[in-house]
């Protein structure tokens, strides 16, 4: 023992190794609009060190954090601050229940489910004005709100009836985790993949079984649901990355987040097996490029200027180089890459009546920014961002992987990469 | 992923060394382990303010008695005055506009009123050039009601003994007075992040047109202008006097303003800054870094030409201490510290403690060494290095900005 | 235009009570107490209560002495049922009784005593029986119960006991004395040190004293004067000409950053170095080493690099993750034993209470001598010394200090568990420190409120409250009342905070860059010894920010300054 003697300090969350220098602070999205949130360092490790001696001190206005990660990835000490708040908020909510309204919109894949079969009249009625009065005052969903349309088909009937069948042909394969938002609300992205992905000889194949990642279960204290939910995911990537040797892409950051660092982090899950195998599509494909690989070829008169947005959870998983660097192969794009700031949706967060004020407050920093970029439309790899974007700014926002679809010269790449049909 | 330049640390030298290799076409990605030092930083930099207990009033002069292994004999006295003058240019091309010159030190106001020499200090800062001749006779001290991060009584005092005719005003305005409603987090940067409306800034005027009629200028806490020097010209538009701003207790509204404008400007020229992301490790073959891992890239490490380590001293974890050892936690190279515990530091928080001078150790042009032998392609900046004293010798920031672009020059010469 | 709220307002609820007014000086007690830790304390209250007119004195700050310096350990007494009965059946009995009359400086975590693989599992059976010897219950339980009631525990242990040891904290204990004794007529001073005293016709009549304020000497008269200077007693005792050999056992201690342990741990085994660790408030405390030092020294309590090896080397035994846990501080006391033979290690010795009537011992009449005892066993002392005083003047009121709560302790006092109350973080801390007391603190508006030290939760209004009723000069008082500067980072942001309050108070912003100097001074004396990893980093920014930002080196010159209290 003696020769280990204080090498290194191991705190939960590494809380111990704060400093108190309170930089943590200056980066609060929530902090900065509202005097009822006592910012990251108060409610993280301050505050840990008081609740170790007495519970007592759980403060209620933890449930204001945002989890958006901010502070952890301007922490110089190392301290996973949002971690010990989530905590936090885990241990004191042990025997609660929660709200209809959060119940209703952390179960993003049984709403989905619920609103495909019936997409033009749910679009509809979300959309209507006394529906979205009486969410308001009964659900407490903010009536300024815009829900996500609903797609008709869902991506996962789109991919058994037009794609699955070609795609053993490939002499490479992926796993795709496609997420709520891809099946029920935006089928066109995960078709954007499957076309990129094919245009460089790589086949895609879905997850034996995929449940919702629980990303939104988290944020509204579901945890049980959601480690019941993550349970069956890994089993399923398990098998895809272990057995089948696939990498297991994605399209969305916080299902990717989620996927790899919240699941040990918040649920006890272990995936420390599977993590390496797990990679957002943006990644994967500059890896391949930069190994030379594969090549990409682009549309001759492809001409676009578009603004990047880093996404919380992105950063705090620090692969925004990988998308940026990809879309700065496309020769016609003229990509703005924006300072980060939290848009304020933070999943469902926003959507709560209670915090759309506050939201909306905390993205105006974002939307001024890209107000003054001067684009055409924004690109990030965040589903809720673009609500949030889309809805503030009146700007579309796509994810990287439709930019570089719409600029790719399938055929060119096909042969490039020495595709025949 | 191949750079040209990989820059581990994004503190005031790694952005430095950044947009001066960026600025001449390089790739350039910096790994920033969080914040930096900057936060603590009230809106100076400073050459060299002081060699063994006497200050110094010609940095550039004195630089010729410091001993060889302080960073600034290993780039030479000459450079030193060339490079002064680009770090200058440099801020100005960020936006950061700084008044001061290398051959003259003028005097800053600290947060506790006291007078410390420096090099270059921020335009709208209080800054004495002349101990003789203040730049004013009567001062309005502006107070902000229920903000404790500003030693008011300190200050007021430290300002009459320079010779100023101080008035101290105590003020709020209403929204102001609201953000008092968190018991912690009315801080300086909370404050900066509200005094950014032409309403709330308005509010401020009023107060200041109101209350400070006899000043000649007035003061105010160092509160305003996160992002640029635009809510301060605002402010002063509003105002019929004139202002000084006086650094406050951290986090620092013009460090942080400092530090994003320093990233913008590298963002701008096309380089990458990966926040919150740390380097673990390298790869070396022979005399070379071939290339650096990262905890969130992971499988994927950083190639490059050329690499810089500007990960700065014990606080921002460049330089690590255990129980048994100070060591360099990334590549575990060679650096310069006592092997003796008791060494390390001595009784007396106010006596010169040794750790301030320990750091990684170079040759004559910054190079690392590993096992006794020179890495090439791996060069140090800044706080990292050994041989200098933040603390004690005021050569902190000059150590950073002068050895960033020293070392610039050298990589973009060495192609 | 602007709510009416004048700065000049704010601080003139700040009633200074650093005047000290003549009456003081001129009055004639019944008895004079020399000393302000537990002991004098707990003696001032007794008696007070006890209907006598009190004058307390201290050289210091109170608490300074070993009441500040030790664990913070409410023994139940079963380290010392093997050793010394005696001492056992005293702690449990007084045990029980702080838990009723202390209730805001006690937390009752209950202890262990753990039996490791290189220890005897015989010693288990003699410590079991000779605490139900000495009245301490003592339950033998499984390895397996142990290691799940108490995480921390070496998970090797192969025997444990739970008695009922808890926590306690000193400084509040001591000043909750304090105030008992001034809500009943008692008037204390600290800051005046005993110079000698006044002699006339073989009988002490008074003291000399040294006001350290303003550096004036005075004379106060009383009937009877009680030396409680602990180890100093023996300096006090020699300048009324009589002799006492007083036997200093040094031993120092590590604080820990966070709460490792929710219990007390103990090892089951003759008491050895390093074999206790205290869960305190937010910290826990590993201790102690034994080292005789020679009287002179007594005033020198830098910790030294073999005695944090000691106690890193032993701790980690006790509570394996301690190891990789970040220390805070280290500090030492020195025990006030008095000699009674040559034993080289200390531990043999009684920590029995000494009473010592100077008329019948050296035929000096008016001066007592109350010693020896422990942090623990004040009150008893306290009743002892009262005892001997009222036998001399008279007096024949009873004790009632076993039964009647100090002040914050009272019946249906609020609680910092309460969940019940939306209280903030501040306030909770508040009630947490002062018990009933935090009603005393102001919370009407936002600026009370606000926090300055934000580690412990400490609020200006707190700290006007201490500045104002509980004698704080300087910083360092501040800690002691409050815990202002002593969570993880020792002081960061918050002295500056709390020095420029201070500064207001006293008028004099230049007095507050020295007490913010030496009390950043202080901090370090107890950080330098495990400067290393996050202690040393946190060092550095502390002093980027107090001399790099700041300037404060420039400023204030901390050479030749005495090592305040």
């Amino acid at each position: 023992m003696a020769e280990s003697m204080q090498l290194c300090n191991l705190s939960d969350n590494n809380f111990e190794q704060c400093t108190k220098c309170s930089i943590c602070t200056t980066v609060c999205p929530v902090a900065a609009v509202t005097t009822d949130y006592p910012g990251p360092k108060q409610a993280g490790p301050d505050g840990e060190r008081y609740r170790m001696k007495d519970p007592a001190y759980f403060d209620k206005a933890l449930k204001l954090c945002l989890n958006c990660k901010r502070c952890e990835v301007a922490c110089p000490s190392g301290v996973h601050i949002a971690d010990i708040i989530q905590r936090a908020r885990m241990k004191a909510s042990e025997g609660h229940h929660a709200s209809l309204r959060d119940t209703m919109l952390a179960n993003t894949d049984l709403l989905g489910t619920m609103a495909n079969l019936v997409a033009p009249i749910a679009n509809a009625t979300l959309g209507l004005k006394p529906t979205k009065l009486v969410m308001d005052s009964v659900m407490a969903i903010d009536k300024n709100r815009t829900f996500p349309a609903y797609s008709r088909q869902k991506f996962t009937t789109w991919f058994k009836r037009h794609a699955a069948k070609d795609q053993d042909a490939y002499p490479n394969h992926v796993s795709y985790f496609h997420g709520c938002y891809v099946n029920y609300n935006f089928p066109k992205l995960g078709q954007d993949l499957v076309k990129v992905m094919n245009a460089i000889g790589y086949g895609v194949y879905l997850l034996d079984k995929e449940q919702c990642c629980g990303v939104a279960l988290i944020a509204n204290g579901l945890y049980k649901q959601a480690k019941r939910q993550g349970r069956v995911n890994v089993a399923s990537i398990r098998k895809a990355v272990n057995m089948d040797h696939n990498t297991v892409l994605t399209t969305s950051s916080s299902c990717t987040f989620n996927l790899r660092d919240e699941y040990p982090a918040m649920l006890d899950l272990d995936n420390s097996d599977i993590r390496d195998g797990i990679s957002l599509a943006t990644r994967f494909i500059y890896n391949l490029v930069d190994e030379e690989k594969v090549k990409l070829v682009f549309k001759q008169d492809y001409k676009r200027r578009l603004a990047y947005h880093t996404a919380c959870h992105m950063q705090r998983m620090g692969w925004q180089l990988y998308s940026i660097e990809l879309l700065r192969m496309i020769p016609g794009l003229d990509l703005q890459v924006l300072e980060q700031e939290c848009c304020g949706i933070s999943g469902t967060y926003g959507f709560k009546k209670e915090n759309y004020e506050r939201s909306q407050a905390i993205g105006s920093i974002l939307f001024k920014h890209i107000e003054n970029a001067h684009v055409e439309a924004v690109t990030t790899d965040c589903e809720t961002c673009k609500w949030q974007i889309e809805m503030s700014t009146g700007l579309p926002v796509e994810n990287p992987i439709s930019v570089l679809a719409d600029a790719l010269d399938v055929e060119a790449t096909r042969k490039a990469n020495n595709l025949t049909d | 992923m191949r750079m040209d330049t990989v820059i581990v640390g994004g503190g005031l030298s790694g952005l430095t060394c950044g947009i001066a290799l960026a600025k001449r076409g390089q790739r350039v990605t910096i790994v920033a382990g969080g914040q930096s030092t900057l936060m603590f930083n009230g809106g100076s930099m400073e050459l060299l303010g002081n060699i063994d207990g006497q200050d110094v009033n010609h940095p550039l002069e004195a630089i010729a008695a410091l001993p060889k292994n302080h960073p600034y004999s290993k780039i030479g006295a000459q450079r030193i005055a060339d490079i002064a003058v680009e770090a200058k240019q440099l801020l100005d091309d960020a936006s950061i506009s700084m008044d001061g010159t290398a051959d003259t030190n003028h005097w800053r106001v600290t947060p506790m009123g006291i007078a410390k020499r420096a090099w270059l200090t921020l335009s709208e800062n209080l800054r004495i050039d002349d101990m003789g001749k203040l730049p004013a006779k009567r001062v309005a001290l502006m107070c902000i009601r229920g903000y404790f991060d500003q030693p008011n009584g300190m200050l007021a005092q430290g300002l009459r003994d320079m010779g100023f005719d101080v008035q101290t005003i105590e003020f709020s305005t209403d929204d102001i007075t609201a953000l008092r409603h968190s018991p912690s987090e009315m801080r300086a940067t909370s404050l900066a992040k509200h005094l950014v409306s032409n309403n709330a800034l308005q509010r401020v005027a009023d107060q200041i047109n109101a209350l400070a009629s006899e000043a000649d200028i007035v003061l105010l806490p160092s509160v305003i202008g996160q992002t640029d020097d635009n809510d301060f010209n605002t402010l002063q538009r509003m105002c019929n006097k004139p202002l000084r701003l006086v650094a406050t207790l951290p986090p620092s509204v013009a460090g942080m303003r400092m530090q994003t404008l320093l990233r913008h400007y590298f963002k701008m020229l096309g380089g990458n800054y990966l926040t919150g992301d740390n380097a673990i490790g390298g790869k070396f073959e022979g005399d070379k870094l071939i290339s650096v891992s990262t905890a969130k890239l992971n499988d994927m490490p950083l190639r490059a030409n050329n690499f810089v380590l500007a990960s700065g001293s014990f606080v921002s974890r460049g330089l690590a201490a255990n129980y048994e050892r100070v060591f360099e936690p990334v590549f575990d190279l060679d650096v310069e510290a006592d092997a003796d515990r008791d060494k390390w530091t001595t009784f007396g928080v106010l006596e010169p403690q040794a750790y301030f001078r320990y750091g990684v150790a170079t040759d004559d042009s910054l190079r690392c060494l590993k096992q006794g032998r020179t890495i090439t392609n791996l060069h140090a900046i800044g706080s990292i290095l050994s041989g200098h004293d933040a603390i004690k010798m005021g050569d902190g920031t000059g150590v950073s900005m002068l050895t960033a672009l020293a070392v610039a020059r050298d990589i973009l010469s060495s192609k | 235009m602007q709510r009416k709220w004048e700065y000049s307002s704010f601080y003139a609820t700040f009633k200074t009570v650093l005047m000290v007014t003549t009456d003081v000086y001129n009055k004639e007690y019944d008895v004079i107490i020399i000393g302000g830790g537990a002991t004098g304390a707990g003696t001032a209250r007794d008696c007070a209560l006890r209907g006598l007119s009190v004058l307390l004195v201290e050289r210091n700050d109170y608490s300074t002495g070993a009441t500040g310096r030790n664990h913070g350990l409410m023994h139940s007494g079963a380290r010392y049922a093997v050793t010394d009965g005696e001492s056992a059946s005293e702690c449990i009995s007084e045990n029980m009784i702080l838990r009723r009359i202390a209730r805001h400086c006690v937390e009752e975590t209950d202890g262990l005593f753990i039996t490791l693989p290189e220890d005897s599992l015989e010693y288990q059976q003699t410590f079991v029986d000779a605490c139900q010897r000495a009245g301490i219950r003592a339950d033998v339980i499984d390895p397996e119960e142990a290691r799940r009631i108490e995480p921390a525990v070496n998970p090797d242990l192969i025997g444990a006991v739970r008695v009922p040891d808890a926590s306690i904290d000193p400084f509040r204990l001591t000043v909750a004395n304090l105030l008992d004794a001034q809500l009943h007529g008692a008037n204390t001073l600290n800051y005046h040190e005993v110079e000698g005293f006044i002699i006339n016709q073989g009988r002490v009549e008074g003291v000399k004293l040294l006001n350290k304020h303003d550096s004036s000497h005075v004379e106060v008269r009383g009937r009877v004067v009680v030396n409680a200077a602990g180890i100093w007693g023996q300096r006090i005792a020699q300048q009324a000409g009589v002799n006492i050999s007083m036997f200093p056992a040094r031993g120092a201690l590590l604080i820990f950053g966070h709460r490792v342990n929710k219990m007390v741990i103990n090892r089951c085994r003759k008491p050895a170095n390093a074999d206790i660790l205290v869960p305190d408030d937010t910290v826990c405390v590993i201790g102690t080493t034994s080292d005789r030092i020679p009287i002179e020294t007594v005033d020198d309590m830098r910790v030294t690099r073999e005695e944090v090896d000691v106690l890193l080397r032993e701790g980690v035994k006790i509570a394996p993750s301690l190891a990789t846990t970040r220390i805070i501080r280290a500090y030492a006391g020195v025990r006030p034993l008095v000699a009674s033979d040559d034993d080289p290690s200390g531990r043999s010795i009684s920590r029995g209470i000494v009473c010592l009537d100077h008329a019948t011992r050296d035929g000096l009449e008016g001066l007592i001598t109350i010693t020896g005892g422990k942090m623990m066993t004040y009150r008893l002392m306290g009743e002892i010394a009262t005892n001997a005083v009222c036998a001399k003047l008279g007096n024949t009121a009873p004790c009632v200090t076993a039964v009647q709560p100090l002040p914050g302790s009272e019946e249906g006092a609020p609680s910092q568990s309460d969940t019940t109350k939306r209280y903030t973080f501040g306030q909770r801390a508040a009630i947490g420190r002062h018990g009933s007391l935090a009603a005393r603190i102001e919370k009407d508006n936002d600026i009370d409120n606000a926090l300055v030290c934000e580690c412990e939760g400490v609020t200006v209004g707190e700290i006007k409250y201490a500045v104002h009723q509980l004698h704080v000069h300087n910083l360092v008082n501040l800690r002691r009342r409050t815990r202002v500067g002593m969570g993880t980072c020792q002081g960061k942001l918050c002295s500056c905070r709390a020095a420029s309050l201070m500064g207001e108070l006293n008028h004099n912003p230049k007095s507050a860059q020295e007490d913010l100097a030496v009390f950043l001074d202080e901090r370090w004396k107890g950080m330098r010894p495990v400067a290393w990893g996050d202690t040393l980093r946190e060092a550095q920014l502390t002093a980027t920010i107090y001399e790099g930002l700041c300037g404060l080196d420039k400023a204030v010159n901390l050479q030749g300054k005495e090592d305040v209290q």
